[in-house]
């Protein structure tokens, strides 16, 4: 497939999933802050920093406005100058999408289009002003839909891969963004280890931002602790948002659209991908704890970068190759 | 919801054709044209009210799919809706065998003289058109002299836009051979029709046209180089012909109906930036590396599309691709230098090529046309302007023309200015009264003015889609039917011969 269409399947999917990831953080953060236990000054302020938007906010919203939940949520929502609103993920989903029309199925685009007209029409504001977990619980099933429809509706190939491959790097991402939280919550505390005292009701949050809770307690029946929501968040290798089945399916989506685009070699993008999966699986992790969580959710977050990185080389926007093999082989017949 | 105002009245029961015009659906106010009848029998069941409801149905259809147009003075740099009337277009049988039999003829008429000219130039050697106003066009392209295409076909997709004058008769009124669009809007247009009217449309025996991706698609492979290996779109693994569709880019006004195309087509669509040449070869750049490609289908125009060849200050388009082109190892279709076929200043002499090739009379007539090349042309147009319609010969969308009749004296002395200094650069017609049709204006039906552009696709054989994009004037009065210059469109359903 064209290397530009390609990207654009890559991007697609990933701002589905920051639009739907944004949403329900801000659901769930709006009534985690309604507990007395949040210092004023901190009710919105660690979710800003893991997005990688304090400076941006400070600027455009205010130093003194982490404690304002209308304000924070303006900013998630509707900014358009915020690159991680829900409007921003929303606008360039579509836009990559409207540039790769004829690839992706019909129904994908009527799916995305009809989501962006309801998005930026009046009703959408009204629902914002009068039942807000409505309006965010609407968002995230708009962004449901269209994953159920494009795995329905799309042939299960190369386009695909590249969606699904852009999808599953950005959970990583987002998951392991999610679970720094606590970091930047426990402000001024111990932050080389997980033992600052939390109490299980905080745990319990942190496992609703990665809408982990339900899934956790399956797995556990037991209340959480620091080391277990680590341990689960990072490598438990059936919850479909840790970081560990996230990094194994884009291997086996990369390992698809390398059989496809038939390589003689793994590409790099794999081989960054291979070594990361190989350190998560390996690692104890009292080790990891112990060495600092903080440190180790960087890791993971450098190395989803990295391989975007690798894969632009790849696949994504190969620089004029010098000598077309095609031409050479043919001249050589 | 519907409008409070709308009455429950026959959908017809207000409406007055235009006086001194062609109305398509009355002979007379209150008297429907015969094959008209079982039609507005229909229609005017339905009522008012609900027809009302049903042309709202079918904006939010539009509006959800997103088959839109995107204009560059929108200050929005937004896409909008191509507005679309719910009243069908409707032409018998009999009107269409000869609109179908004179559109065959004309290009390939057309398709000869861009044969010779870029070859022998019979036609000039002859004297049947002026050499000067030929070789001087701004579409002709002097260096490609002497490279035909595969197959000899350099108007594979035409649109040719045609009018009806007061006496019912169709006129050719332009001819669009380089890049013509909007069959997207024709195929999308007929989806929502059935949706919105399944009833009415079932009552009349209309032709389908959702053959039209089918045939291109087979138009462009019939095309690809003799060297090609032969097969389909997509290709196989081990790789024949292979086709893509090349777009400006979303930007472009007409950027849906490339998307549309080509994935209709099953092929790809690429941008310029995606396809690089090597060797006289065009290349795309793929996930898997570079791949040949034999066919493009460009909506670019011509000066775009190479740098090398047109302008070496562009950084658009695919540098090396003409050279590709006359080494015979692509296809583009349509091919390049067609702009000398369809300049308007080349218009009036069709007839003349019709004749010099084919040894046929013309069977579809065409609109008087001042040539202002010519002294006594261009005086008599100077001296009339007021009541003319002069229009840019290479020139479309409606811009850069003067309506005589109702331009400002500002205007027309502008035009004058414009056309002693440039007379070849212009052409002058009568304004013809095009025929109206019943359209839906917000609260009732009123008669607007309407073109119609049927669309014909040239490969081994010549085929012409039974439709085609009608264009509908909104504006009151208005003459011009242009995406660009507030102008909509509707449905048009040639109809199947009765098969008793």
């Amino acid at each position: 497939m064209i290397s530009r269409v390609a990207d654009s399947c890559f991007w697609l999917f990933r701002y589905i999933e920051r639009a739907e990831s944004c949403a329900r953080f801000a659901s769930v953060n709006r009534m985690l802050v309604l507990d007395a236990e949040h210092e004023r000054a901190e009710r919105w302020m660690p979710v800003i920093v893991v997005l990688g938007e304090q400076a941006r906010f400070e600027e455009l919203v205010g130093k003194e406005r982490y404690h304002d939940d209308d304000d924070a949520e303006e900013y998630l929502t509707w900014n358009q100058q915020s690159p991680v609103s829900i409007r921003s993920s929303l606008y360039w989903a579509r836009e990559n999408a409207r540039m790769i029309r004829e690839v992706i199925s019909r129904e994908m685009w009527e799916t995305l289009n009809t989501s962006w007209q309801w998005f930026t029409s009046k009703a959408a504001q009204r629902e914002y002003r009068k039942d807000r977990s409505q309006f965010y619980r609407r968002i995230r099933s708009l962004c449901a839909e269209f994953g159920g429809t494009s795995d329905s509706s799309m042939l299960h190939e190369e386009p695909l891969d590249f969606m699904l491959l852009g999808l599953m790097l950005e959970r990583a991402n987002q998951t392991a963004r999610l679970m720094d939280v606590k970091h930047h919550r426990v402000a001024g505390g111990d932050r080389q280890t997980l033992e600052t005292p939390w109490q299980s009701a905080q745990w319990v949050s942190q496992l609703k931002l990665c809408a982990a809770e339900e899934s956790f307690l399956k797995r556990h029946r037991a209340a959480p602790t620091g080391r277990r929501v680590a341990e689960f968040l990072l490598r438990d290798p059936s919850f479909p948002r840790s970081v560990l089945h996230c990094f194994e399916r884009a291997e086996l989506l990369l390992r698809q659209i390398e059989a496809a685009t038939a390589r003689a070699a793994p590409t790099a993008s794999l081989k960054a991908l291979q070594a990361m999966l190989m350190h998560l699986r390996n690692a104890k992790i009292a080790d990891v704890l112990h060495a600092g969580l903080h440190e180790e959710l960087t890791r993971v977050i450098d190395t989803a970068a990295l391989v975007c990185d690798h894969l632009q080389r790849d696949f994504l926007d190969p620089s004029e190759p010098e000598a077309p093999p095609l031409a050479q082989s043919q001249s050589q017949s | 919801m519907t409008s409070p105002g709308v009455p429950k009245l026959p959908l017809f029961a207000d409406y007055r054709p235009l006086p001194g015009t062609y109305d398509e659906f009355f002979a007379a106010p209150g008297q429907p044209r015969p094959n008209m009848s079982q039609l507005v029998r229909a229609l005017d069941r339905l009522g008012q009210r609900e027809f009302q409801k049903r042309q709202e149905l079918a904006n939010s259809a539009f509006l959800n799919a997103g088959v839109t147009f995107s204009v560059y003075s929108d200050e929005r740099g937004g896409e909008r809706v191509f507005p679309f009337d719910l009243i069908p277009r409707v032409i018998s049988a009999e009107e269409w065998d000869l609109v179908e039999r004179g559109l065959a003829q004309r290009v390939q008429a057309l398709n000869l003289f861009l044969q010779d000219v870029y070859g022998k130039q019979a036609i000039l050697a002859e004297d049947i058109l002026p050499a000067r106003l030929v070789l001087g066009s701004s579409g002709y392209l002097e260096r490609l002299r002497g490279v035909t295409p595969p197959g000899g076909v350099f108007i594979h997709v035409a649109g040719i836009d045609l009018i009806r004058n007061p006496s019912g008769e169709f006129l050719v009124l332009e001819d669009n051979v380089r890049t013509p669009s909007g069959v997207s809007y024709v195929l999308e247009n007929r989806g929502v029709m059935k949706r919105a009217l399944p009833s009415v449309f079932r009552k009349l025996n209309v032709r389908s046209i959702d053959d039209y991706p089918t045939v291109l698609r087979d138009t462009l492979l019939e095309s690809a180089p003799s060297g090609a290996p032969k097969g389909s779109i997509p290709p196989p693994p081990d790789s024949p012909v292979r086709a893509v569709v090349l777009t400006p880019g979303p930007f472009n006004s007409a950027y849906f109906e490339h998307s549309f195309l080509a994935g209709r087509m099953g092929c790809e669509l690429a941008y310029a930036s995606d396809l690089f040449v090597r060797d006289r070869k065009v290349y795309l750049k793929t996930t898997a590396g570079p791949q040949q490609i034999h066919v493009i289908y460009r909506r670019i125009d011509d000066a775009f599309l190479d740098p090398e060849f047109f302008r070496p200050d562009s950084l658009l388009g695919v540098a090396g691709l003409v050279s590709a082109y006359a080494a015979g190892n692509v296809t583009l279709a349509n091919a390049l230098g067609n702009g000398v076929a369809d300049d308007k200043a080349v218009y009036p002499y069709v007839p003349e090529m019709i004749r010099f090739y084919l040894s046929e009379e013309p069977i579809l007539g065409q609109v008087q046309t001042y040539n202002l090349s010519r002294k006594h042309d261009l005086e008599y147009t100077l001296e009339h302007l007021n009541e003319l319609v002069v229009k840019a010969v290479d020139g479309s969308g409606g811009y850069g023309m003067l309506m005589g009749p109702t331009a400002s004296a500002a205007e027309i002395a502008e035009f004058a200015a414009k056309l002693r200094d440039n007379p070849r650069g212009y052409i002058a017609q009568p304004r013809i009264e095009l025929s109206a049709s019943p359209t839906w204006c917000d609260t009732e039906l009123a008669p607007r003015r309407v073109d119609l552009r049927p669309f014909v696709l040239t490969g081994k054989k010549v085929w012409v889609l039974p439709g085609g994009l009608c264009r509908v004037a909104l504006k009151p009065n208005s003459y011009v039917v242009n995406s660009s210059q507030g102008g909509g469109s509707k449905d048009t359903w040639v109809l199947a011969a009765d098969s008793s």
